[in-house]
C-alpha cells in the first residue's frame, strides 16, 4: 500500500522565550491509505504538534514530512493552502464559525476551494444528512449541541473529498454518551467510505477502537500497535 | 474563493459588528462631507462671482490702469507698486486714434469713493466721470436707465444712478429719483487740511438692476457724471482707466492690442482683459479650493486612523478565524482580500454617505448666504451686488475624486492589518485565545 503521510526523522523545537523546547524528536511514521490511526499520549507527549505538521500547518525543524510524497517543508505559503484543501481537520474545540449556519460552515471549505454556489450547497446538504443533521443545518452553532457541533465540523472536513482526516481529540469536549456516537461515525465513515483517519487522543479507550495505534511520550515515539 | 465570496464573506463580517462598523464609517462620511461641502461651496461662489463678472465686465473690452494691476490708479487700488505713471483723459482719445484698427473706441474713466448722507447714516457710492454716449455704446446692457433717460449730450449737473443708490433697502424707499437732486460728498484727501467737497445734481435717470460688478463697468452703487464735470470737480485730468472697446472678443485681437497699449505707455500701463482677470479668479480659487479640501482632508486621515484602529482589534478578535480559514486552505492573498474588501465597503458606504450630507451641507450654508447683500470696495472702486445666490456645484470631478479618496483612504489605511492578517500563521492562529 502507498504511504499516504510519512514522517522521516522529523524534529519540531520551538523557542520558550529564549529556551529551546524539542516537542518532536526523530519521529518516524507511515500512514497508508484507508488507515484509521490513533495518535496516543498525555499532555505534552508532542502528538498535537506531530498532528499539526501531517496537516501542512506548520513546517518541521528538521526531517521531512512527506503528504503523498511531497515534502511539506519545501512548499510555499500558497502550495501549503493548496495541500490543506486536501486534508480534512476536525479540532477537539470544533472551530465553526458562530455567524454562520451549520450549512454555511460546510459551504465554506467548498468555497475556498472555489466551488459552485449551487453545488456546494447541493453536497453540504448531502454532508449534513450524513452526519445525521439534515433537521438541524440551519441553525448556527450557539444554537447546536457540543456533539452537533462537532458533526458539522465533521461534515465540514469531508466537504473537499480529502485525502484523509485528522481529528484533534474530536470527542474531547463532548460529554461520553456523544462522544460515543461520534466514534461511531468516524469508525463508519472510514470503514464504508474509506476515508484515511488520523486521531489525536489521550484515551486509552477511544485509541482502541482505531485500526492502529501509536504511542508517544516527551516527543517521541514510544510504541505501536495494531488493534 | 470567487470573489462574490470574498465579497459576501467581507460584508457578513461587517453585518456582525453594525455599531462598529457603522461608527468607522462615520468618521469617513464627516471627513468626506466636509470635502463636498467646502468645495461645491466654493465652486458656486466661483462660478457666482465669475457670472457677476461676466456681467460686468463685457469680454470685448481691456480695462488700462496706470500700472500694477486693477485699479492702481489715482487713488491707489490692489496690485502694483506706484511707479509714478498716470494715465490722463487725453490718453484715451491719444488711444482711439493712434493704436490698432481692432480698436473700436476707447473712454476714459474719473473713479473716486463718495458718499451719500441719509438722515443718521451713510452710503458709499462710486463717483465716476465718464462719456455718457460711449459709456452706452461699450456697456449697451448694464448703462440702461429704468427710469428717466440717459442723455448722450448731458447738462454739466446731469447725474446718473445705480439702481442700489436710488432704492439701497429694497422697499421702494427711494434715497433718491429721477428729478430730484442729490448731494454727493468726496472728501478731498489732497487739500490741505483735508475736506469733504461737495458735487450737486440732477438725477436724470436710475440704471435697471445689474446684479454683478466688474471693473469698469457699470453698477447698482454708481453714480455717473459727464467727464468734463468730473476733470473740474475733482480739479483733475488724470483718470483711473481708460476702457478700450475692441471690434472682436477673439485671442489674437485681446493679444495683439494689449501689446500695442503696453508698447505705447512704455510698459507702465497695465492692460487688463476680462479673459485675464477670469483667469486669475479661477486660479485664486483652485488655490482656496485646494486649500480647505487639504483642511478637510484631515478629517478624513483622522478616520483613516479610525479605520486601521478597529481593523487591528477586528484582527485581533477573529485570529482564530484566520486561523480556521488558512487551515480550510484559505490562501494569504484571499485574507488579505477579505480585510480590504471590508475596508472598501466601509470607504465606498462613508464615501457615498458623505457626499450626500455633503451636498446638503452646502446648499444649507447656501441658503444661509443667500440674499445677504455684498458690497465691495476696491481702493477707489466700489462695487455692489444687489443679490449673491450661491448655488453650490458638484462638478463630477469633485464627486469621483470624493468617492475615490473615501475608498482610497479605508484602504491605504487597512493595508497594514490587512497584511498582518494574511500573514498569521495558522497553528499560531489556532491557538489564539
Amino acid at each position: 500500500m502507498t504511504a499516504i503521510v510519512e514522517a522521516v526523522n522529523l524534529k519540531k523545537t520551538y523557542m520558550l522565550g529564549k529556551i529551546p523546547v524539542e516537542a518532536l524528536r526523530d519521529v518516524n511514521l507511515k500512514v497508508e491509505n484507508g488507515d484509521f490511526l490513533s495518535i496516543l499520549g498525555p499532555s505534552g507527549s508532542g502528538k498535537s504538534t506531530l498532528l499539526n505538521l501531517i496537516g501542512a500547518l506548520d513546517k518541521p525543524t528538521n526531517g521531512k514530512m512527506l503528504i503523498e510524497g511531497v515534502d511539506v517543508s519545501t512548499l510555499n505559503d500558497s502550495q501549503l493552502a493548496d495541500l490543506r484543501r486536501k486534508i480534512g481537520f476536525v479540532f477537539q474545540f470544533f472551530n465553526l464559525i458562530p455567524r454562520f449556519t451549520a450549512r454555511e460552515n460546510v459551504e465554506l471549505s467548498m468555497s475556498i476551494a472555489h466551488m459552485s454556489k449551487a453545488e456546494r450547497r447541493k453536497r453540504a446538504e448531502s454532508l449534513l444528512e450524513t452526519v445525521g443533521l439534515k433537521e438541524r443545518m440551519n441553525h448556527k452553532p450557539a444554537e447546536l449541541s457540543g456533539g452537533e457541533q462537532q458533526r458539522v465540523a465533521i461534515a465540514r472536513a469531508l466537504a473537499n473529498n480529502p485525502k484523509f482526516l485528522l481529528m484533534d481529540e474530536p470527542t474531547g469536549n463532548i460529554d461520553s454518551k456523544t462522544a460515543n456516537e461520534i466514534m461511531v461515525l468516524i469508525k463508519r465513515l472510514n470503514e464504508e467510505k474509506g476515508v484515511t483517519m488520523i486521531m489525536v487522543t489521550h484515551d486509552q479507550r477511544l485509541a482502541g477502537e482505531t485500526k492502529k495505534t501509536v504511542q508517544m511520550s516527551d516527543g517521541v515515539i514510544t510504541g505501536e500497535a495494531v488493534n | 474563493m470567487r470573489s462574490q465570496d470574498v465579497l459576501s464573506y467581507s460584508f457578513g463580517a461587517i453585518r456582525l459588528r453594525k455599531l462598529r462598523a457603522g461608527l468607522t464609517t462615520l468618521g469617513v462620511v464627516i471627513g468626506i462631507a466636509a470635502i463636498v461641502a467646502l468645495l461645491s461651496i466654493t465652486q458656486g461662489l466661483q462660478d457666482t462671482i465669475t457670472r457677476q463678472l461676466e456681467t460686468g465686465f463685457a469680454a470685448d473690452t481691456l480695462i488700462v490702469t496706470s500700472g500694477g494691476g486693477l485699479g492702481a490708479g489715482a487713488g491707489g487700488g490692489f496690485g502694483g507698486a506706484d511707479s509714478g505713471f498716470k494715465l490722463f483723459v487725453d490718453d484715451a482719445l491719444a488711444i482711439n486714434e493712434t493704436l490698432s484698427p481692432d480698436i473700436e473706441t476707447s473712454i476714459a474713466l474719473i473713479q473716486k469713493v463718495g458718499y451719500i448722507q441719509s438722515g443718521e447714516r451713510t452710503r458709499t457710492v462710486t463717483l465716476t466721470g465718464v462719456d455718457f454716449a460711449k459709456y452706452a455704446d461699450i456697456y449697451g446692457s448694464t448703462f440702461v436707465a429704468e427710469s428717466g433717460n440717459i442723455p448722450s449730450t448731458p447738462e454739466n449737473d446731469v447725474i446718473v444712478v445705480g439702481k442700489r443708490v436710488s432704492d439701497p433697502w429694497k422697499n421702494e424707499t427711494l434715497l433718491c429719483n429721477v428729478n430730484e437732486t442729490v448731494e454727493i460728498l468726496w472728501l478731498n484727501a489732497s487739500a490741505r487740511p483735508p475736506r469733504n467737497e461737495t458735487y450737486t445734481g440732477n438725477v436724470t435717470a436710475v440704471l435697471k438692476e445689474i446684479g454683478g460688478f466688474g471693473i469698469g463697468g457699470p453698477s447698482d452703487s454708481g453714480i455717473y457724471i459727464p467727464i468734463s464735470q468730473a476733470e473740474s470737480f475733482f480739479e483733475t485730468d488724470e483718470c483711473t482707466m481708460i476702457i478700450v472697446k475692441l471690434k472682436n472678443s477673439d485671442k489674437a485681437t485681446i493679444d495683439s492690442v494689449s501689446e500695442a497699449i503696453t508698447n505705447y505707455f512704455e510698459d507702465q500701463a497695465s492692460v487688463i482683459s476680462a479673459t485675464a482677470v477670469l483667469n486669475i479668479l479661477s486660479s485664486i480659487f483652485s488655490i482656496i479650493q485646494l486649500f480647505l479640501a487639504g483642511i478637510a482632508a484631515i478629517s478624513l486621515l483622522v478616520a483613516g486612523i479610525g479605520i486601521m484602529n478597529i481593523m487591528i482589534v477586528s484582527l485581533m478578535e477573529r485570529t482564530r478565524e484566520i486561523g480556521i480559514l488558512k487551515a480550510l486552505g484559505m490562501k494569504n492573498r484571499t485574507v488579505l482580500l477579505i480585510f480590504l474588501c471590508e475596508s472598501v465597503i466601509i470607504g465606498l458606504m462613508g464615501a457615498v454617505i458623505g457626499i450626500g450630507l455633503g451636498w446638503v451641507l452646502a446648499n444649507v450654508v447656501a441658503m444661509a448666504l443667500t440674499g445677504e447683500n455684498a458690497s465691495v470696495v476696491m481702493g477707489n472702486q466700489t462695487a455692489a451686488t444687489g443679490r449673491m445666490t450661491i448655488t453650490p456645484v458638484l462638478t463630477p470631478t469633485v464627486f469621483l475624486g470624493a468617492l475615490a479618496f473615501g475608498v482610497g483612504v479605508s484602504v491605504i489605511f487597512a493595508l497594514y492589518p490587512a497584511w498582518r492578517a494574511s500573514k498569521l500563521k495558522p497553528v499560531e492562529a489556532l491557538r489564539y485565545e
